[in-house]
């Protein structure tokens, strides 16, 4: 995701801002500081974060 | 515990007089070894394999005790995959009925062995051809990585009994091998720290410290002499060049089935330099002193109770699932994260009855494995207060002080269930041949 870019909601026409979520997977619930919708809360999840320590987190919890 | 003959006998006629047979299976018979029908028969809450030899007589042997966790609970039950070949085990290698692909390979790189242990799978001490050279061995290397077979056991014998042991670990690596685990009794490692170092900048991956129990007492009568400064000597070696060190304690009932959860506490306080625990209750091949009854056993499910009971539910049966690289019978497994007053608990109780078998289990498991059972150069120290729901902090956590318990329960002429040998993934590599571990140390009475 290009630095400094502002993304606007596309459903309720708002400026994301930077705020913590929780996902889940397995049964575990972790958090991390994205970009979110200050009324609806979806989120943008940029390609580093779910190439990156998402699926570490993946791979981590995955059983053998 | 002593049994009397008389308590014996009672114990069998109760036996006779309620069995429930839970399913069919083959086996072998403990003396000559043929291949015989066998079934799993349910009295009470306890399970025995049992057969009989047209030849040899009756048998039976207890192979699951107790309902937490029950027998169809942990194991699911499958279907049957047809029969196996008319010759097995004895025709191993590999064959088509085999229904897991090599996951471990583990090479015997030297029959010698510095401790002459009253019980041995490999019955080790000196007696066969000399040593295999590092050539040779290269080459077998070689032939596991064009196989697709990378993760590979330098067993024995004592493997660190060879002074060329780490120009193999180099041949290992040089062939392509990943993962290069090290199954030894620590005794070298921690009286020759050059030598330590010599594996570990050869390119060892990771060791299998035979370790049964936090008391002298128990190595005396397990290994003859008192060791339990020279294991926390091999630890110290590995620790300083890197190597995580996983505790395997054969267990023994009446001898270090008490010291379980002290085991597991010593592996915790250890952690990172101890990357886990790796129970293997004791079976009876190679070398052992008498025939084994029911009481000179311990199964899975008892192993799981005792931790629970004896980390005083720090870890709970709830916390562990069957493997699907192998048959569930043989094998639990637990994933946790060590924090300094806690644990986190990776794995989901709800696995425990649901199988992902495929044809890349074996992958999976290797993958699992050698990520927790490697060390990390990373820092290492403590955020008091952390907040583990993060998932920087997780990850940076988990990749440091990911610890596992794990158990494998090999099998003996005696509890030898063919159904479950066919799903065996660990193999060794013997006269060219590809053979599951048990197929390949099973020994008559």
């Amino acid at each position: 995701m290009a630095p400094n870019r502002s993304w606007k909601c596309a459903k309720c026409d708002k400026e994301l801002v930077l705020k913590k979520m929780l996902f889940s997977y397995l049964g575990h619930t972790f958090s991390h500081e994205i970009m979110r919708c200050p009324t609806c809360g979806n989120g943008l999840i940029p390609k580093e974060l779910a190439e990156g320590r998402m699926a570490e987190v993946e791979a981590q919890l995955e059983d053998k | 515990m002593t049994v009397t003959p008389e308590e014996r006998n009672m114990e069998k006629e109760n036996r006779l007089s309620s069995r429930e047979q839970v399913r069919k299976t083959l086996s072998v018979c403990p003396v000559c070894l043929k291949q015989l029908p066998a079934e799993i028969v349910r009295t009470g809450s306890d399970c025995f394999l049992e057969k009989k030899c047209p030849e040899h007589g009756h048998f039976s042997a207890v192979v699951w005790r107790g309902n937490t966790p029950s027998f169809e609970e942990w194991s699911g039950l499958p279907p049957l995959s047809g029969p196996p070949s008319p010759d097995c085990p004895h025709a191993c290698g590999l064959c088509a009925h085999h229904l897991r692909q090599t996951c471990c390979i583990l090479l015997e790189v030297t029959d010698r062995c510095n401790l002459n242990c009253p019980v041995c799978y490999a019955e080790s001490g000196g007696k066969k051809d000399g040593d295999p050279t590092v050539s040779a061995l290269h080459e077998q290397f070689k032939k596991f990585v064009r196989d697709g077979n990378t993760f590979v056991h330098l067993s024995g014998g004592e493997p660190t009994v060879r002074d060329d042991l780490p120009e193999i670990v180099a041949a290992a690596k040089e062939a392509g091998c990943e993962n290069i685990q090290l199954n030894t009794n620590g005794l070298r490692l921690g009286e020759e720290r050059a030598f330590t170092k010599a594996l570990a900048d050869a390119g060892l991956s990771f060791v299998f410290l035979q370790f049964d129990g936090t008391e002298d007492a128990i190595y005396e009568k397990i290994r003859g002499k008192a060791l339990l400064e020279k294991k926390k000597a091999a630890i110290a070696a590995c620790s300083e060049n890197l190597l995580g060190v996983t505790l395997v304690p054969t267990v023994i009932p009446g001898v270090n089935d008490h010291d379980i959860g002290g085991i597991i506490r010593f592996g915790l306080e250890g952690s990172p330099d101890i990357r886990g625990v790796h129970f293997q209750p004791v079976s009876y091949f190679g070398r052992y002193p008498k025939p084994p009854d029911d009481s000179d056993r311990i199964t899975l499910p008892e192993v799981l109770r005792a931790i629970e009971a004896q980390t005083e539910g720090l870890v709970e049966v709830a916390d562990f699932a069957p493997s699907c690289c192998d048959h569930p019978r043989c094998t639990f497994h637990g994933d946790f994260v060590v924090l300094p007053d806690a644990l986190i608990k990776l794995t989901k109780p709800s696995e425990t009855s649901t199988c992902c078998c495929d044809d890349t289990a074996h992958l999976k498991n290797r993958n699992f494995v050698s990520r927790r059972w490697k060390r990390t150069a990373e820092s290492t120290e403590y955020e008091p207060g952390a907040d583990y729901q993060d998932m920087d902090t997780f990850l940076k956590r988990v990749r440091t002080h990911g610890f596992t318990i794990t158990a494998m329960a090999f099998q003996d002429a005696y509890t030898l269930d063919l159904e479950r040998l066919r799903r065996c993934s660990l193999h060794v590599s013997r006269d060219g041949r590809t053979i599951p571990f048990c197929a390949c140390y099973l020994s008559p009475a």
